[in-house]
C-alpha cells in the first residue's frame, strides 16, 4: 500500500508539471507527423523506377528489349542519346544508363553472344544497379530464348526444304506457327504460375506506410526520455530533503524504491497508449495513414509492459550513477539521444549504413523498435519476436541490478 | 524513575578517514525537551541522523523505549517524528496532500487519517491556505508545515534538527510555542540549534558538542552557574610578570585566572568587582592593556569557555 502511496504521489506531481506532460505525450504526436510526412515518399507504393537507355541499334530486337523492360511493373525506360547519357552520368545528373550496343538485334538474330552495357556513375546506389541489372537480365534472357527457338525453327524447316520435302511444312509456317505458341504462351500458358500470397505478408504490403514506419521509433524516443524523467525524480527527492523523510519512516528500503519506480511505468505504458490511440484516430484526420497495431494485442501489450520497465530500470541506473543535476541531463543526452540515434528510433535503420545500424544493436532502443515494427509493418506475432523480447529483458536486469546495487539511500 | 525514552551508548560515525562523531553517549528522558547545541559542524545531524535510524553507527548502540533500533528498525520509527533542516515537502503538491501523503506512510488511513490531518493543519495554523501548493507559502508557513509532518503519527519522541533557521522572528516565536505545547502535551523532544537562546528557553537539559565529541551535559542553569558571575578576557602588553596570574586569582571576587597566548582570562564569582580589581593590579603596575572582553553567563560563553570558538562564526 505505500508503494502505490508514494507512486500516487509522484503521479500528482508529474500532472502538475506542464513541460513534462508536453515532452511525454504531445512532442511524440509532432514527431509522428513530421517523420511520417517525410518518410511517405519511401513507403508509397506507386513509386516508378526509370532506366535510361541509349539505343545504339534502333532494330526489332532491341526494341522488344526495351518492350519487354516496359512491361516490369514498376519500370519504365526514358529514351537518351548517347553523349547526353554520358555527361549526366558524369555530371552525377543519372546514376546509370543501359546502353544497347550497334548491331545488337542483328547479333541476337544470328544467334551471336551480345553483351548489353549497364553504365553506372559515381553517385550510383549499388542496391539501385543491382535491380535494374535483374530486371534487364529477366528480360534480355527471355528475349534471347524466343530468339533461339525461333532460329531453332527457321534452320529445321530450311533443312526440310533443302531435302525437297514437298510439304505443306515450311520454314515460315514454323516460324509463324512459333511465334503463335509464344503469343499464346504469354496470355494463355501451358503451365500457369499463380503466386499466392500469406495473408500476413500481404497484410504488410498493405499496411507498409509511413506511420507504420515513424510511430515504433517515436514511441521507442520518447518512452525511454522517461527515463531521464525518473533519474531526476529520484534525485529531487534526495535534494529536497524528502528521501531523508522517507528513510527515517516506518518504511522499506524496497517500499521506497519501488514506489519511485511504479509512477515512471505506469506514465509510460499510458503515453504509449496515447501515442497509439491519437496514431489511429487522429492521424487519418490530417491526411495520413492510420496505424495498424497488427495482429497480436496481446504481445503489443507485453512488449510494452517490457519496455516500459527497461526504460524505467534505466531510470534507477542513471539516478544511482549521477550525482548532480547536470550529470543525469548528460547522460540523458547520451542513453536516450544519441542512443535513440543509432537504433533507428529517428529514422530506419537501412538509412543508418552498416556501421550504425550495427552499432544501434547494443541499444535498448534498437531491440524495441525493431519488435514494434514487427507487429506494426509485419504483422508478426509474440513468437516471432521473442529475440527481442529476450535481449530488452536482458537489458532491464542489467540496468536494474546494477543500478540497485549503486544506489546510495544515505 | 522511568526508563529513559531514548538511550545513545558511544556512538561513533566515520566517512573514511574523517570520524564526524566520536563515542557521544546520552539518554533523554520521557517528557524532556533536550537540546543538542553546537556550532555547523559539530556533528549535530550526524548524530541525529544515527538516533532516528537514518544512519547506522560506525559502533555504538541506541534504544528508543526499551527496543533497540538496529533490530526493531520499522517499530522504533514508528514512535519517532522527524522534523529535518531542510524543508522536506514537495512544493508542487498542497499542505493537505503532503500531510496525507506522509500520514499514509506512517500508516494512517480512511477517516482517521483526514481527521488527522486536519487536527495538524488546526495546530499550525494552516487551515484556511491547505489547499494551496506548499511552493505559494512564506518561509515560516513552510516551517510550520514541515513541522506538522512530523507529527501527524502522533510521535512519542520528535526530533527538530535546526527548525528555525531562516526564519522570521514572528515564526520563530510560533515554533518555540509549538514545543512547548507539544511538551507540555508529554512529548519528548530533541532539539538540535546553533542558538544558544533557543536551548536556554526550551531545553530541560543541553548537551554541548563540538567536533564530533560532547563536551558538557546539564541543565542550562547548571552549564552558566559553572561560569560563576562571569569571564573576562583581557589582553595584556607583551613581557607582563607571571606574577600578575598569581595577584588577579586571590581577588575576593575571583574563581580562577589563568594565562594563554598573551590573554589572561579570569573566571569571576562577581563580575563587576572582580573588573575593578584586575584593572587596579594592571594601573597599578602599569600595565598596558590591549583589549578587553566580558562573557556575561550564558550558553554561548561556556561554549567559548569549554572550546574557545564561538558558536556563530
Amino acid at each position: 500500500m505505500k508503494i502505490l502511496s508514494i507512486g500516487w504521489k509522484d503521479i500528482q506531481i508529474f500532472v502538475r508539471d506542464r513541460g513534462g506532460m508536453i515532452t511525454s505525450f504531445l512532442l511524440p504526436m509532432l514527431f509522428i507527423v513530421v517523420f511520417s510526412y517525410a518518410f511517405s515518399g519511401i513507403a508509397s507504393t506507386d513509386e516508378v523506377i526509370t532506366l535510361p537507355v541509349v539505343n545504339l541499334d534502333g532494330g526489332e530486337v532491341s526494341a522488344a528489349l526495351i518492350e519487354g523492360v516496359n512491361n516490369v511493373a514498376g519500370v519504365e525506360t526514358e529514351m537518351y542519346d548517347e553523349a547526353d547519357a554520358r555527361a549526366r552520368i558524369e555530371g552525377e545528373q543519372l546514376q546509370y544508363a543501359l546502353f544497347i550496343p550497334a548491331g545488337f538485334s542483328d547479333g541476337v538474330a544470328a544467334g551471336e553472344s551480345m553483351t548489353l552495357v549497364l553504365l553506372s556513375g559515381p553517385n550510383a546506389d549499388g542496391a539501385n544497379v543491382e535491380a535494374m541489372r535483374t530486371v534487364v537480365d529477366g528480360v534480355s534472357k527471355d528475349l534471347s530464348l524466343q530468339t533461339q527457338l525461333l532460329a531453332g525453327f527457321r534452320q529445321m524447316g530450311q533443312m526440310m526444304q533443302a531435302s525437297e520435302a514437298e510439304g505443306v511444312f515450311t520454314s515460315d509456317l514454323a516460324v509463324a506457327q512459333a511465334q503463335s505458341q509464344f503469343e499464346r504462351a504469354k496470355t494463355a500458358p501451358l503451365v500457369g504460375i499463380e503466386q499466392k500470397t500469406p495473408d500476413a505478408i500481404l497484410q504488410e504490403r498493405e499496411e507498409f506506410s509511413a506511420v507504420g514506419l515513424s510511430v515504433p521509433g517515436a514511441t521507442v524516443l520518447f518512452v525511454f526520455v522517461m527515463a531521464s524523467t525518473t533519474a531526476m525524480s529520484l534525485y529531487s527527492e534526495k535534494k529536497t530533503g524528502t528521501f531523508r523523510r522517507l528513510l527515517a519512516a516506518p518504511l522499506a528500503k524496497a517500499e521506497l524504491l519501488g514506489g519511485k519506480m511504479l509512477p515512471g511505468f505506469v506514465i509510460i505504458l499510458v503515453q504509449i497508449a496515447v501515442i497509439f490511440a491519437a496514431s489511429i484516430l487522429l492521424l487519418p484526420l490530417i491526411g495520413l495513414d492510420r496505424l495498424y497495431l497488427g495482429n497480436d494485442l496481446l504481445g503489443l501489450v507485453l512488449l510494452s509492459m517490457l519496455v516500459a520497465l527497461c526504460s524505467t530500470s534505466l531510470g534507477l541506473l542513471i539516478a544511482a550513477i549521477a550525482r548532480t543535476e547536470s550529470q543525469i541531463n548528460g547522460i540523458s543526452v547520451v542513453a536516450m539521444w544519441v542512443m535513440g540515434a543509432v537504433s533507428g528510433a529517428f529514422v530506419p535503420t537501412f538509412f543508418l549504413g552498416d556501421f550504425l545500424g550495427t552499432i544501434g544493436k547494443i541499444t535498448p532502443q534498437y531491440w524495441a523498435v525493431s519488435a514494434y515494427t514487427a507487429f506494426f509493418v509485419r504483422g508478426q506475432t509474440l513468437a516471432d519476436v521473442g529475440t527481442q523480447m529476450a535481449i530488452l529483458a536482458g537489458f532491464t536486469l542489467v540496468f536494474f541490478a546494477i543500478g540497485l546495487w549503486r544506489f546510495k539511500f544515505e | 524513575m522511568s526508563e529513559p525514552i531514548l538511550m545513545a551508548n558511544d556512538l561513533t560515525k566515520s566517512f573514511g578517514e574523517t570520524q564526524a562523531v566520536k563515542g557521544i553517549s546520552l539518554q533523554v528522558a520521557r517528557g524532556e525537551v533536550f537540546g543538542l547545541l553546537g556550532p555547523n559542524g559539530a556533528g549535530k545531524t550526524t548524530t541525529i541522523s544515527m538516533l532516528t535510524g537514518l544512519l547506522e553507527p560506525t559502533s555504538g548502540s541506541i534504544t528508543v523505549d526499551g527496543l533497540d533500533v538496529k533490530r526493531h528498525t520499522n517499530e522504533v520509527k514508528a514512535k519517532m517524528g522527524l522534523v529535518p533542516q531542510e524543508l522536506a515537502l514537495y512544493p508542487t503538491l498542497s499542505a493537505r496532500q503532503n500531510l496525507l501523503f506522509f500520514g499514509r506512510i506512517y500508516g494512517l488511513k480512511g477517516k482517521e487519517l483526514h481527521q488527522r490531518v486536519d487536527e495538524v493543519l488546526e495546530m499550525i495554523g494552516l487551515t484556511e491556505r491547505a489547499n494551496d501548493p506548499i511552493q505559494d507559502y512564506s518561509g515560516g508557513m513552510k516551517r510550520r508545515v514541515n513541522i506538522g509532518a512530523g507529527l501527524l503519527h502522533k510521535p512519542e519522541i520528535l526530533f527538530l534538527d535546526e527548525p528555525t533557521v531562516g526564519v522570521d522572528p514572528q515564526s520563530r516565536n510560533a515554533i518555540f510555542e509549538s514545543v512547548e505545547a507539544l511538551n507540555r502535551n508529554g512529548m519528548s523532544v530533541i532539539y538540535t540549534t546553533h542558538y544558544m537562546e533557543e536551548a536556554q528557553r526550551l531545553c530541560h537539559r543541553v548537551a554541548i558538542v563540538d567536533t564530533g565529541e560532547l563536551i558538557a551535559l546539564d541543565t542550562p542553569t547548571a552549564l552558566i552557574r559553572s561560569l560563576g558571575g562571569g569571564i573576562i578576557v583581557i589582553g595584556l602588553a607583551e613581557g607582563y610578570p607571571d606574577e600578575i596570574v598569581d595577584e588577579v586569582a586571590q581577588l575576593p571576587a575571583v574563581k580562577a585566572a589563568t594565562r594563554s597566548d598573551g590573554q589572561l582570562k579570569v573566571e569571576t564569582l562577581r563580575l563587576q568587582e572582580a573588573l575593578i580589581g584586575v584593572l587596579d593590579i594592571t594601573n597599578g603596575q602599569d600595565i598596558r592593556i590591549t583589549s578587553l572582553e566580558l562573557l556575561e553567563p550564558n550558553l554561548e560563553s561556556v561554549f567559548l569557555h569549554l572550546t574557545g570558538k564561538k558558536l556563530r562564526e
